[in-house]
C-alpha cells in the first residue's frame, strides 16, 4: 500500500518516499514478526525458559513437594565428592568408547556395500534402516527377550552349540556390551543413510582416474572415498557422541542401571537423582554440567575436523 | 497395587517409550514452568469438615493408581457410592500409567494446582506428601468419629498414614513378607512342610536341599531398590538391630546385628548358591509358577497368580531368630488433599471411610487377592470365602501380628533405602564383604538423612 501511494504522488517523492519506506519497513517487520512469533513462543516457552528455570533449580534444594530452598553452589560441590557420579561417568565413557567407533566404521562399510546397483537393493537398504525407526522401548523389550538368561534366543543357541550359558543383562561385566550391541542394531541404519548420501557426492572422475592408474579397490576406498566423506564423518562422530552421552531410554527399558549399577549412565543417574531420590536441584546441576561437557566436546571435535580437513564440517 | 516404591509386583510397568532428545534439563525445568504459572501458596488453614453442607452438589477427583484390571472394582464401588449419594459425582481414573509414576504426577499437579481430592500413595511417599502442605489433616476428624474404628487397622498401617503425627489419609492396601513354598518340590527333595517355629538355619538347609536341576531353593532381590532393602529388615529386627538411631537422624543398621542379618543372606546366595537373584523383581514370581523356585519370600500379591497357575503351594511365616518371627509390612495409602472446600473435604473423607469398611473392602482388596485392611474382617463371611479361594491367605493375615515395627517414615528414608539396596545387591553377588558394604551404606544413608533434614 505504501508503495502504490509513493508511485501515485510523484511530486511529493522525497518526503513520501522517506515516510513510505519507513511505513513499509515497519509493516514488513510486523509481518515478519507475526510469522516468526509462533516459533519463537514455542522455542522460548519450551526451550529457553525451562533451561533458565533449570539453572535456578540447580542452585536450589527441592524435593518436588515442599518449598524450594536456595543453596548456592552446594549441588555442584556435592558433585565433586559423589563417587557414584564418577562411576556413572566412567560407564558413559565405556559405552561411548565401545559404541562410537564401531557405529562409524560399520556404518561406512555398510553404506559402501549398499552403494551399488544390484537386485533388491531397496529391500536391503530398508532392512538396515527399519531398526532405527523402532523406539527405544521396543529395542529394550527385544533385548530382554533375546538376551534373557533363562529363555532367551542367544542362550538357546549357545546351548545347542555346547557353549557355556551367559548372564548377559544380568551379568555386571556383560550388560554394557549387550547394550552396545542393541544400540548398534538400532543406530547403524542412521549412520548408513548419512554415508549413503555422502557417497553420492564422491567424485567419480577421481575414482576412475585412480582405477586407470592401477589403484586397487581398497586403495581407492581408503585414499579417495574416505577423505571425501570426511564432512559426513565429522557430523556422524559429533552426533553419535551426543547420543552416547544422552543414553537413557535403552537403560531404562532393560537394566534400570543394574546389575550392581554397571549400566548406570550419566543421564540415567541424574534421572534417578531427580525423579526417584527427589533431588531435583542436584539432578538439574548434573544436567547443566552434562550440557557444558557436551558443548565443549562438540566444539573440540569441530575444531579438530577443521584443522585436519580444512573443510567446513556438515 | 504394589507394596514397595520400586517393585512393580502385579502392576505392569512396561514403560511408555521415552526419547531423551534434548536432555533432562528441559524436562526438569518443565515442571518448574508449571510451578511458576500455578498456585504459589500452599493452602491456608486446614479445611474444617464440620463446616460442610453435605447436601450440596460436589465433584471429586480420585487418582486410584490402579491398573485396568483392578480399576474395574473401583468403578463398581464408585457407582454404588454415587447411587447412595446422588449429589456426589466422582471422577475416578488411574492418574498415571504406573503406580510408580503417580508421585511425579502429584508433584506436577501441585505445581499446576490441578491435584486430585484423593490419590493412591506408597507408604514411603507419606512424608513428602505431608510436607507439601496440600494434604488434609484428618487427625481430629478420625478421633471424633467412632464409626471409623481406627484401631482395627494395623499399627504399622496407622503409623504410615500419620507422618509426623498428622493423619493424612487411610490405609489402602496392607501386606507383609512370608514364605510361599511349592509342596511338590518340597516332597521331591524329601522335606517336610515347614512348621511355624522354623529358623533361618532350617530355611538355609531347605533351600540347599531343593537347589539343583534348574531349581533354586529360594529368591532374593538384587535390583538395588526398596524391594532389595526391605528383605533385610526382618532379619535385622529379629537379631535385635534397628534401622535408625533413637533420634531418627542417623543410620544404626551398621551394627553386629546388621552384619549377622546380611551374613545369613550372603551365605545362602554366595556359599550355597541356592538363591535365584532377581535383577528385575519381576521374574521370581513367574519362575516359581514354573516350578523353578522352591520357596518364595514374598507378599500376598503373588497368591492370586499362583492359584491361577494351579501350583500346589503352602504358606508359612518367616523363619525366626531365637523364636522371633518379626516381618516387615508395606502399607499403601489413600491420601486426601485440601482444596479449601469443606464440602469436597467432607465427601472425600466419607468416600474413603466407606471404602475401607469391611463390606466395601471385600469388593476391592479381597476381590483382588489382597489382605483385608481391618482385623475385624476375619470374622466376616466374605473372608471365609476368600480363605477358600486363596489358601494360605489366612497365614498372611495372621502374620500381620508379626509386623510390629513400621519402616521409618522420615524424609531421608528414600536415600537410605537406595544406599542399603545397592550394598545388599553387591554382597549377594559376591562383589564385596558384609562389613564393607554396610559401612558404605551407612555413610551414604547418613548423608541422605542429613540432606533431607536440612
Amino acid at each position: 500500500m505504501a508503495r502504490s501511494a509513493t508511485v501515485a504522488v510523484p511530486e511529493d517523492a522525497s518526503t513520501a518516499t522517506g515516510a513510505g519506506r519507513r511505513t513499509q519497513r515497519r509493516s514488513e517487520q510486523l509481518a515478519g514478526m507475526a510469522f516468526v512469533a509462533p516459533a519463537v513462543i514455542v522455542i522460548v516457552g519450551l526451550g529457553i525458559f525451562p533451561a533458565a528455570w533449570a539453572t535456578l533449580l540447580a542452585l536450589q534444594k527441592w524435593n518436588g513437594f515442599s518449598e524450594p530452598r536456595f543453596v548456592g553452589a552446594d549441588n555442584f560441590e556435592r558433585m565433586s565428592r559423589d563417587t557414584d557420579l564418577v562411576a556413572a561417568a566412567w560407564h558413559t565413557l565405556l559405552y561411548t568408547g565401545l559404541f562410537m567407533p564401531v557405529s562409524v566404521v560399520g556404518g561406512l562399510l555398510l553404506a559402501a556395500a549398499l552403494n551399488r546397483r544390484i537386485r533388491f537393493m531397496g529391500l536391503y537398504r530398508t532392512a538396515i534402516f527399519v531398526p532405527y525407526v523402532a523406539s527405544a522401548a521396543v529395542t529394550g523389550l527385544l533385548a530382554n527377550f533375546v538376551f534373557n538368561p533363562e529363555v532367551g534366543v542367544v542362550n538357546n543357541v549357545f546351548r545347542v552349540l555346547g557353549l557355556p550359558q551367559q548372564g548377559w543383562l544380568e551379568d555386571p561385566s556383560q550388560a554394557m556390551v549387550v547394550l552396545v550391541i542393541m544400540s548398534l542394531w538400532g543406530q547403524l541404519g542412521f549412520v548408513t543413510v548419512i554415508y549413503l548420501a555422502a557417497l553420492q557426492d564422491v567424485d567419480t572422475a577421481c575414482l576412475e582416474a585412480a582405477e586407470v592408474d592401477g589403484a586397487s579397490a581398497s586403495q581407492r576406498f581408503r585414499h579417495i572415498t574416505v577423505p571425501q566423506v570426511a564432512p559426513a564423518t565429522a557430523f556422524v562422530v559429533i552426533w553419535q557422541t551426543i547420543q552416547c552421552i544422552q543414553l537413557f531410554d535403552l537403560v531404562y527399558t532393560t537394566t534400570r542401571g543394574g546389575p550392581i549399577g554397571a549400566t548406570t549412565t550419566l543421564v540415567y543417574y541424574l534421572w534417578e537423582q531427580a525423579f526417584r531420590q527427589l533431588s531435583f536441584g542436584y539432578g538439574s546441576a548434573i544436567a547443566w554440567v552434562l550440557f557444558v561437557v557436551t558443548m565443549v566436546m562438540t566444539l573440540v571435535l569441530v575444531a579438530i575436523q577443521r584443522r585436519r580437513g580444512g573443510e567446513q564440517p556438515a | 497395587m504394589s507394596h514397595t516404591p520400586t517393585s512393580p509386583s502385579r502392576r505392569s510397568v512396561i514403560p511408555r517409550g521415552r526419547r531423551w532428545v534434548a536432555g533432562l534439563a528441559v524436562a526438569v525445568a518443565g515442571s518448574l514452568l508449571l510451578a511458576a504459572c500455578g498456585e504459589s501458596t500452599t493452602g491456608g488453614p486446614a479445611t474444617d469438615l464440620e463446616k460442610a453442607s453435605p447436601d450440596d452438589k460436589v465433584t471429586l477427583t480420585w487418582w486410584t493408581g490402579q491398573d485396568d484390571s483392578s480399576e474395574v472394582y473401583i468403578d463398581k464401588l464408585v457407582d454404588q457410592f454415587e447411587a447412595e449419594h446422588p449429589n456426589v459425582t466422582i471422577k475416578a481414573t488411574p492418574g498415571s500409567a504406573t503406580t510408580d509414576d503417580l508421585l511425579g504426577q502429584l508433584s506436577a499437579s501441585f505445581a499446576g494446582g490441578t491435584y486430585p481430592d484423593i490419590s493412591y500413595a506408597y507408604g514411603s511417599w507419606a512424608s513428602e506428601l505431608a510436607d507439601s502442605g496440600r494434604t488434609l489433616d484428618l487427625t481430629d476428624t478420625i478421633a471424633g468419629d467412632e464409626d471409623v474404628s481406627w484401631d482395627e487397622f494395623s499399627e504399622a498401617a496407622r503409623a504410615t498414614a500419620a507422618p509426623g503425627g498428622k493423619t493424612i489419609g487411610f490405609p489402602a492396601v496392607v501386606d507383609n513378607l512370608a514364605v510361599v513354598y511349592n509342596k511338590e518340590l518340597l516332597a521331591d527333595a524329601g522335606l517336610d512342610e515347614p512348621s511355624p517355629d522354623w529358623t533361618w538355619d532350617d530355611f538355609r538347609d531347605y533351600a540347599k536341599a531343593m537347589t539343583g536341576d534348574g531349581v533354586y531353593g529360594t529368591n532374593l532381590s538384587v535390583s538395588g531398590g526398596e524391594d532389595t532393602t526391605w528383605r533385610l529388615w526382618p532379619l535385622l529386627w529379629q537379631n535385635g538391630g534397628e534401622i535408625l538411631d533413637d533420634d531418627q537422624t542417623a543410620a544404626a543398621f551398621d551394627s553386629p546385628e546388621g552384619e549377622a542379618a546380611l551374613e545369613t543372606l550372603r551365605a545362602m546366595a554366595v556359599d550355597d548358591k541356592s538363591v535365584y537373584l532377581d535383577q528385575t523383581d519381576e521374574k521370581y514370581g513367574p519362575l516359581f509358577r514354573e516350578n523353578r523356585i522352591g520357596m518364595m519370600v514374598t507378599g500376598p500379591w503373588e497368591i492370586y497368580d499362583t492359584v491361577k497357575a494351579g501350583i500346589d503351594y503352602g504358606v508359612q511365616q518367616l523363619p525366626g531368630t531365637d523364636g522371633d518371627h518379626t516381618t516387615v509390612s508395606g502399607p499403601d495409602l489413600w491420601v486426601l488433599y485440601d482444596h479449601q472446600d469443606a464440602n469436597r473435604a467432607y465427601w472425600s473423607y466419607e468416600l474413603i471411610a466407606w471404602l475401607t469398611q469391611n463390606d466395601q473392602d471385600a469388593q476391592f482388596n479381597l476381590a483382588l487377592g489382597n489382605l483385608p485392611l481391618r482385623s475385624s474382617a476375619v470374622d466376616t463371611p466374605a473372608f471365609a470365602t476368600f480363605k477358600e479361594e486363596y489358601p494360605g491367605a489366612e497365614v498372611f493375615v495372621a502374620n500381620q501380628e508379626n509386623a510390629t515395627i513400621p519402616r521409618p517414615t522420615v524424609a531421608g528414608y528414600v536415600g537410605l533405602s537406595s544406599a542399603v539396596g545397592r550394598s545388599v545387591a553387591e554382597v549377594l553377588q559376591g562383589a564385596t564383604s558384609v562389613e564393607d558394604a554396610l559401612a558404605e551404606a551407612a555413610e551414604k544413608a547418613d548423608n541422605a538423612l542429613k540432606d533431607a533434614a536440612q
